[in-house]
């Protein structure tokens, strides 16, 4: 009995700096909504994140008073990383919900019109799905190979600090903010592409058809150009780890039999890594296929089916980019909202088997 | 063992007809050739893109640049300081959001989850928000938070939480790999002292994975602050500096979207201004992560 | 045919026994008619002298046969750090010679340079002359396919290539050769059963190399290596990634193998060579100590380092 007044006593006298902290953070909290409103935004913004930071020490300390602390935190954090689930879930149950309209509207059809007419009010995906998955593919077709050469000069070919130097450099190219990429595309590249690549291409690749058209230097070949070179330091930084994975004792068996670089590459480091490979273009793609500021910036945003590279189009992204704000009408936000959800079904498709093929790749490497 | 078997063939096949090496030794050149000038066009596109972001940039940068506020075309002092202001609040805000909650996901993937079929699923979750374009992150805090406010309004505070939200997988991630790598002798000396769990954890792991965790904030931090598409329909633009965070907030990547897209060459030439500053903002930032891992892991090392 | 290999025996209790060695399987002409190209070993051993110095000079040849390999003041270097001091060593031809001795000593660093395989890092360095057939392999004009496909090698570790059984052998085959389907095929399975491993793997040919046992792996990439014809055969320390039993068959599969290649086998098992070579080489910190038939130099070392060695008594 006295025991248990004694730590009942002694929890009581630790619960002091707690309740102060509740305290404190229902206060401010309230104190921060109150100030907002009444023409103090910067005071009730300080009071919001004073409020915010003495809520997290609130919960640490808590975990650590209660007789379960370790429990307390464990849910804390669980609650956390469930939270990430929830988000996602919530994210694709908002646009599902958003996008009822158009759904009810068009039905499936939506995905097999071509219309995009927001005059009559007939919306189809066609056309936006159509330059997604061109100018994805035209991103792929071209950092693919280039991303696994430019793997195989960082892993085989460079001596050690070039080989550092060039992969670093390499990689600068993911933190380049896709705006940026946006805006020298259309101010520098695609008048360079008008000026000195399309011309030439039309004359010799004109015959393939898909080059017919003025060169306008804007269109799905300049997106995929740059789409290339987003994805490019995503794909080759797999590639890399990918090839370096490769034990040094089968390398060395392959070369010792008299096999050149290129033979030792293709027969063995190719094989070798052709899953893990498979899951950094998958990467990329998923990367790709979302991509939305340069690629708005050079696609020329046309609901336009054309076979032709030269032809301006559109995607997804750049679609929900432009016409989003303006998009008063409800059937025309709705059939925009269904837009973003087609887009995150497919990244979230992609996602998942990259991450199921990934996982797979990592068993099979541990059995090996 | 059968002798017989031994040279079964040979005696009677004879010599083997050799191949080439001149055409052999001519592809793996190729393909070198090939490999290098594909590491040169990657290093060419990089040198192009800063470099032309840095000359061109550079015009427009000066003192009113960064202490003016946004300007319609024409106009004399125009600047982007309420942009720089914008867009370093809704950054901090957004990091402030993401932070702890990443952490502590972090934390339960690596010491709680582990194995569990929840974490696989978390850490799907987690790759699957990774990999959703930014303009959908964009688009729900729309739907949920700004046409949801009393009235409807564009805000700051929606701009940051959906940069919030593209952050919180990034720190999940990191925080798991970066405290996976604690070896755990050192949970188990800890514990063997009777000390809690979440004392363990806040402590001794923080402290050990601390230069890989910074490291992973930063990059993270320079990545979401590159963003434009999740501003679009949240925060929007401004052309006033900000008087609370709670309404239109001037930001420095849409500020370079409008301004890039409009036919006045002087908004052009602010607009490369701006990508200048976005560039070696982020730029910096990532070396600077990177310098801190470096010199984190030395100081690992010599202990 | 069969014969009791005792793995993992000390040394002290090895030696006696070596001296007792019985003739061993192939080499005996009456029990095992070989081609003429393996003539048996123990008789003409005595040709060989016994050399004495640090750099044992070229070794005349065994029954006439002028040496495959000949090592001329062979020094090698990790970026400043030497690792092997002035070697000089020849090699017999269809003999195996074995290098022996502690491990660091350079026993690995030296026979990469055979086949130039040290040259896939770029801080290591080799001065000297390797001679095969008289040509200097260190020369800088040699063409290094043409050399790694007549000096072939086999691994520590198993090293099949992420391909079927069939293809591991086909890749090596097809990179040096001209074939068609069905020659193919016949060299695939010739090589399978020079390696001893048809027998084991004819069912699965199409199954994946890295799924055979251990033992398995190695022979297939011994089948590997020969499919090719090399005239040397590298084996750096084969059987020490692999069980007791697979070592006993590749021990036998050596002897074999004799007939046709020039085989140098690093070991740290000195059983294993005293059972398997005709030549030793005794290295020491970079340096040959003593190089000579292995009876001797398993019987009646002249060195007190070689002695002091194979006695257990350190390393």
């Amino acid at each position: 009995m006295e025991l248990t007044l004694s730590i009942r006593r002694r929890g009581l006298a630790r619960w002091k700096p707690a309740a102060g902290l509740l305290i404190a953070t229902v206060v401010l909290g309230w104190a921060a909504g109150a100030l907002e409103s009444r023409g103090y935004p910067w005071e009730g913004l300080a009071a919001w994140v004073v409020s915010l930071g003495s809520g997290i020490v609130l919960l640490m300390v808590a975990s650590g008073l209660l007789a379960g602390g370790d429990r307390v935190f464990r849910a804390v954090c669980r609650l956390a990383a469930v939270g990430i689930v929830l988000l996602v879930l919530a994210i694709l149950a908002e646009l599902v919900a958003n996008s009822m309209p158009s759904i009810r509207k068009f039905g499936i059809g939506f995905l097999f019109s071509t219309q995009w007419d927001h005059i009559t009010g007939h919306f189809g995906a066609v056309s936006s799905i159509f330059g997604t998955l061109a100018s994805t593919l035209i991103a792929m077709l071209l950092a693919g190979p280039l991303a696994l050469l430019i793997a195989l000069f960082l892993v085989e070919l460079a001596p050690p600090w070039m080989s550092r130097i060039v992969g670093g450099a390499i990689e600068l190219l993911a933190a380049i903010p896709s705006i940026i990429y946006g805006m020298w595309g259309m101010f520098i590249f695609a008048p360079y592409l008008q000026n000195h690549i399309q011309p030439a291409m039309n004359r010799w690749l004109g015959w393939t058809g898909l080059f017919s058209g003025p060169p306008l230097g804007i269109g799905l070949l300049p997106a995929g150009i740059i789409l290339a070179l987003m994805i490019l330091p995503f794909i080759t930084a797999v590639a890399r780890d990918v090839f370096q994975m490769v034990p040094a004792v089968v390398k060395e068996s392959a070369y010792g039999m008299g096999a050149t670089t290129w033979e030792v590459t293709r027969k063995v480091t190719l094989r070798y890594g052709a899953r893990g490979i498979a899951g950094g273009l998958f990467l990329g793609l998923g990367r790709a296929i979302g991509e939305t500021m340069a690629v708005t910036f050079v696609i020329g945003n046309n609901h336009h089916i054309s076979t032709s590279l030269n032809s301006s189009s559109n995607t997804i992204s750049s679609t929900i980019a432009n016409e989003f704000i303006e998009a008063t009408d409800p059937i025309y936000y709705s059939s925009l909202v269904e837009l973003g959800l087609v887009l995150l079904v497919m990244t979230m498709a992609i996602n998942v088997i990259a991450d199921l093929w990934l996982k797979r790749l990592g068993k099979s490497m541990g059995a090996l | 063992m059968d002798p017989k078997a031994l040279s079964w063939h040979i005696e009677q096949a004879g010599p083997m007809r050799p191949r080439g090496r001149r055409g052999r030794r001519l592809l793996n050149r190729g393909v070198c050739a090939f490999s290098i000038a594909s590491a040169a066009v990657g290093l060419l596109f990089l040198a192009w893109i800063l470099w032309t972001v840095m000359h061109r940039g550079a015009a427009a940068i000066n003192w009113t640049f960064f202490t003016h506020r946004l300007a319609p075309p024409g106009a004399e002092d125009g600047g982007v300081g309420n942009a720089i202001v914008g867009t370093l609040l809704m950054t901090l805000l957004a990091t402030l959001l993401a932070v702890p909650i990443g952490l502590l996901a972090g934390v339960w993937l690596s010491e709680f989850g582990r194995d569990s079929r929840l974490a696989g699923i978390v850490r799907m979750f987690c790759n699957v928000l990774m990999g959703t374009p930014s303009i959908l992150i964009g688009l729900f805090i729309y739907t949920v938070i700004v046409i949801q406010t009393r009235p409807p309004h564009f805000s700051g505070y929606a701009g940051a939480i959906a940069l919030a939200i593209l952050m919180l997988p990034l720190v999940a991630r990191t925080a798991e790999e970066m405290l996976r790598l604690v070896p755990n002798e050192l949970r188990e000396s800890a514990m063997a002292l009777a000390m809690p769990r979440w004392r363990v954890t806040l402590t001794i792991l923080f402290r050990s994975a601390k230069a890989g965790i910074i490291t992973g904030i930063v990059l993270a931090v320079a990545r979401v602050s590159g963003e434009t598409a999740p501003l679009m329909f949240t925060a929007l633009n401004s052309n006033y500096w900000p008087d609370t965070m709670n309404e239109q907030m001037s930001n420095l990547t849409m500020t370079v979207y409008q301004y890039a897209k409009s036919p006045y060459p002087d908004w052009q030439q602010q607009a490369w201004g701006a990508a200048l500053l976005i560039t070696a903002g982020v730029l910096v930032t990532t070396l600077g992560a990177r310098l801190i891992l470096l010199t984190g892991r030395g100081r690992g090392a010599r202990r | 045919m069969t014969r009791t290999i005792i793995n993992g025996e000390r040394m002290d209790t090895a030696r006696p026994r070596i001296s007792e060695s019985t003739p061993k399987p192939g080499r005996n002409p009456a029990a095992d008619p070989a081609p003429d190209d393996a003539p048996a070993r123990r008789q003409v051993s005595p040709a060989v002298p016994v050399v004495r110095t640090q750099s044992p000079a070229p070794d005349p040849s065994a029954d006439g046969v002028p040496p495959r390999i000949v090592v001329q003041n062979l020094s090698f270097f990790y970026g400043a750090t030497q690792a092997l001091f002035d070697n000089n060593l020849s090699i017999a031809t269809n003999r195996v010679t074995a290098i022996i001795g502690p491990s660091g000593c350079g026993k690995s660093t030296h026979l990469r340079v055979y086949n130039r395989i040290f040259e896939l890092y770029r801080d290591q360095r080799a001065t000297g002359t390797v001679l095969l057939d008289g040509q200097n392999i260190l020369a800088p004009g040699v063409d290094l396919l043409e050399l790694r496909k007549r000096v072939g090698m086999i691994f520590q570790k198993p090293s099949p290539f992420p391909m079927s059984v069939l293809d591991n052998i086909a890749s090596g085959l097809r990179l040096h050769y001209r074939l068609s389907r069905s020659e193919l095929s016949d060299r695939c399975e010739d090589a399978l059963r020079r390696a001893a491993i048809w027998d084991e793997v004819k069912d699965k040919l199409r199954a994946p190399g890295t799924s055979l046992s251990g033992g398995q792996q190695q022979r297939l990439c011994i089948a590997r290596a020969i499919a090719i014809e090399p005239e040397v055969l590298l084996m750096d320390e084969p059987c020490s990634a692999i069980d007791p039993v697979a070592t006993a068959k590749i021990e036998e599969l050596i002897e074999q193998l004799a007939r046709r290649y020039t085989i140098v086998l690093v070991t740290h098992n000195m059983q294993q060579a005293s059972r398997v070579s005709n030549y030793t080489a005794f290295f020491f910190k970079g340096r040959i100590v003593e190089f000579g038939e292995t009876t001797q130099i398993f019987t009646n070392p002249v060195e007190k380092q070689t002695e002091d060695y194979i006695t257990g008594r350190f390393g």
